[in-house]
This record gives structure tokens, sequence and C-alpha cells, in this order.
């Protein structure tokens, strides 16, 4: 008798507290809607399933000795995984419509004032007393404005390691959300005949120049900003990989098999962060909410710095590549190309927004250093 | 008293790092037109690099035109594939 009490005390059905049981319905809901509505499913697949497993009542899978706690400790803690999936990232990126307009690096940089912005926010909700973030924590949610995965994983284990489970889910969410959340903005902020913008013919970039472009951005770096040197390294030495075309085997590893690999691993480690204890907190709320306000900040100060350098110059930028700036390649330049499209069937800017686009994924890993260097150096 | 504190610091965070993203990015923008000024001068004198590696000698050698119109496409890329053509048998002797 005593052993089948025992047994009984040990189901999940009598351990189950309301949190965890509400934590696993969450990580029903996100493979729900990574299966069935395809929103970034390589990364909600894995976050999803992490969050069931972490919230098996008694199995303490993301518990100090469980499995998920391990992976996380390895990958995340240590940061390898961030900086190994912006390895991939970067075999995977093409810098030619960034190389052969130059300027839209700005577009990149005045999208990342998202970031500060709602860093802003979060200091002054706790000024006033709402929430309790310090300004490490605040770093790390204006991070999401980014729009960048790894770069916020990174910061947030960095910078704030209590709160990286709903960051995480917060910046990937958003990018799944871009092709709805930037377009009314992107329209309300310009008019139909500067959606109309034609823009000029980009030249050829030779391959030479894609070589020593990532050699030129790691030496700025270098000399720079070295916080943003682990990001941003990894970033180069992928790009180079894949420029150089003499080590193609390293290359289609890293773009492949490599990134494959380490987001699983990754996935499963965010989702043991989303436990009923850390995650089931007012503060969660109110991380998701900033992520949206930077996220949409991000979106209209790029437009609106595309707008103002077409005052200042010549040579006409259309607007709609500026929301672009945000990083989320390459869902950020699909939504910008659809939107010309709706204004004039022939005028394609996919591959004008893909140079701001890539010059965000640099805005933002340089962001990252800033807030890195200022906070905890 | 401290959480007027947090807040200068914020404001001054934002103000410092705003200004250092575009500083930085400026630097990128001036550095990379520089790279690529000096790689298009440079590549004026020794030719652009294939785009996939050196590619492979065609067996037909398309035969010289001699309507001057559209010279210049067609005349290079016959070039080229001389060229490489040059290239890769000099390559393939010094192998040895």
């Amino acid at each position: 008798m005593e052993q089948l009490l025992n047994l009984w005390h040990n189901t999940g059905i009598y351990q189950i507290a309301p949190g965890q049981a509400f934590m696993i319905a969450i990580g029903m809901l996100l493979l729900y809607l990574a299966i069935k509505k395809n929103f970034e499913p390589l990364l909600l697949v894995p976050i999803g399933f992490g969050a069931v497993l972490a919230n098996i009542p008694g199995a303490g899978l993301a518990e100090p000795g469980g499995i998920l706690y391990l992976f996380y400790t390895v990958g995340i803690e240590s940061g390898a995984f961030p900086l190994i999936i912006f390895m991939g990232v970067g075999a995977m990126t093409d810098f030619g419509p960034l190389l052969s307009n130059p300027r839209t690096l700005f577009l990149g940089a005045a999208a990342q004032f998202g970031i500060f912005a709602t860093l802003l926010g979060a200091v002054l909700l706790s000024t006033f007393g709402i929430f309790d973030f310090s300004l490490a924590d605040a770093a790390a949610i204006g991070i999401i404005g980014g729009a960048d995965g790894p770069t916020s994983i990174y910061v947030a284990s960095k910078l704030a390691p209590d709160l990286l489970g709903a960051i995480a889910v917060a910046s990937y969410s958003y990018m799944a959300l871009v092709p709805l959340i930037q377009p009314p903005i992107m329209r309300a902020l310009t008019t139909e005949s500067e959606r109309k913008i034609k823009m000029v013919q980009q030249r050829h970039v030779s391959h030479r120049e894609k070589i020593v472009f990532p050699l030129v951005l790691l030496l700025l770096v270098a000399f720079l900003l070295p916080d943003a040197a682990p990001l941003l390294g990894m970033f180069c030495f992928g790009n180079l990989m894949k420029e150089c075309a003499v080590v193609d085997r390293l290359s289609n590893t890293t773009q492949n098999s490599l990134i494959n690999t380490v987001t699983i691993f990754l996935g499963l480690s965010v989702g043991s962060k989303l436990r009923a204890e850390e995650f089931l907190d007012l503060t969660t709320l109110g991380i998701l909410i900033l992520g949206m306000v930077a996220f949409s900040i991000g979106t209209a100060s790029g437009v609106i710095m595309a707008k103002l350098m077409n005052k200042m110059s010549k040579t006409q930028l259309n607007p709609l590549i500026g929301s672009a700036g945000v990083s989320a390649v390459p869902m950020a330049s699909r939504v910008s190309n659809k939107l010309g499209l709706e204004s004039d069937p022939h005028n394609f800017l996919l591959m004008h927004a893909m140079g701001p686009n890539v010059a965000g994924v640099i805005g933002s890993a340089v962001a990252a250093g800033v807030l890195i260097n200022y906070v905890a150096g | 008293m401290e959480s007027s504190s947090l807040l200068n610091e914020g404001v001054t965070l934002m103000i410092f790092g705003v200004s250092f993203v575009f500083v930085f990015l400026t630097l990128l923008v001036i550095a990379t037109s520089l790279m690529s000024w000096i790689i298009t001068k440079y590549e004026k004198n020794v030719g652009l690099l294939p785009e996939d590696g050196i590619p492979a000698p065609t067996a037909v050698i398309s035969s010289p035109k001699h309507g001057n119109k559209s010279q210049t496409h067609s005349d290079d890329s016959s070039l080229i594939t001389i060229l490489s053509a040059a290239v890769h048998k000099y390559r393939s002797r010094n192998k040895k």
C-alpha cells in the first residue's frame, strides 16, 4: 500500500503546479504557431518543446543536473551558441548589395535607435516604480529592437541572464511577426509618391571587394570597439570563409550542418528558461510590450532616416527600404519589397533592401558591443 | 535619489550609444568606399577575379567577330576564355 502511495506521489498529476500546467500550455502554443502557422519553425519547435520539457513536474530537466540545464550552461551561459550561430549567419550573408551602395549603412544605424529608445523606456518605467529593471536589464530588453535573435541572446546572457527566456521569446516572436508589425508603420510614414521612387540600378561588386570587406570591418571593430569583437569577429570569419571560395567545405558546414546542430541546442536551452518559476511574472509581460515598442521605433526611425537622406542627397532612396534596417534578414527586405510592389508593380526593392538589412545586422552587433561595454565594463 | 541616477545613466547611455553606432557606421561607410575605390582602380590594371574560381577552358573558342559594333562585350568574353585557358595550362605545367 505504501509503495502504491509512493508511486502516486511521484506522478506528474500529483506534483503539477498550476504554473507548470500553464507553461506546458504555452509550450504547446509555441509548437502550434511553429507547425501550423509557420512562425519561425526552426526556432519555435525546439523552444516550444524545450518549454514543455522544462516544466514536467518532478523531472527537473531544467534544474541543476538536468540535461537542459547542461545545454544551457555549456552553450548559452558561456556565450558560445549565439556566437556560432553568428558565424553561420555570416557565412550566409552576401554583402554585395551593401557594398554597391554603402550609404545604406546609415539606415542600419538609424534603425538601432529603437534599441536605445526602449532602453530609456525601461529605465523610465523603473523610475516610476512600475517595474524594477536595473540598467543592465534595460539594456538587454532594448536589444530586442535590433530584431536579431542571436545578438539578443548574447547580450541577455551577459547582462541579464534571469530575463533571458522572455527576451529570447520576445525577439524571435517579433522576428516572425515582422510582416504584420512593419507595414502599418511604413505606410503611415510614407506618401504614395515616395513609395513609388525607383532606385538606381546597383553597380556590380567585384569578388575582391567582397573578400576584403569582412577584413575591413574586422579591423574597424578591433580598433574601435573590442566589445563587439566576439559577435562581429565570428560574423566576419563566417563571411570570409564564404567569399574567399578556397574553403568551400568549411563554409558549407558552417552554413548548414553546424548552424543546424547549434540551433537545436540553442532552442532547447532557451526553452529551458521558460520555467514557470522564472517566466510567469509581470516582468515578462513588460518585456514583451517593451520589445514590441523597440521594434516599432526601430522600423520608424529607419524610414525617417531614409527620408532625411533623400533631403540631403540627389540620388533618391525609396524610404520603404529604411525599415529593413532592423536586422531580421531576409524577412524585413521581403516586407519592403512587397510594399513597393503594392504601389508600383514594376518596382522591385528586394535587392536594394538587402543593403540596409545586412547593415542592420552590423548595426545591432555594434549596439550590443556598446551596451556590454557601458554596462558591464 | 537612486531612481534619478538610474534615469541619468539611461539618458547618458542612450546618447552615447546612438552616437557611437553612427560614428562607427560612418567610419565603415568611409572605409568601405575607400576600399571599393582602391580595388576598382587596381582591377582596372589587373582584371577581375572570375566569379567561381578560374573557369575551365572550353573546347570551342568562339571565332572572332568582324562586325565592330558590339565588339566590347563578346570580345571580352572570348578574351577571358583564352586567358583562362592560358592560366590553366600554365598552372598545370607548374605543378610538376
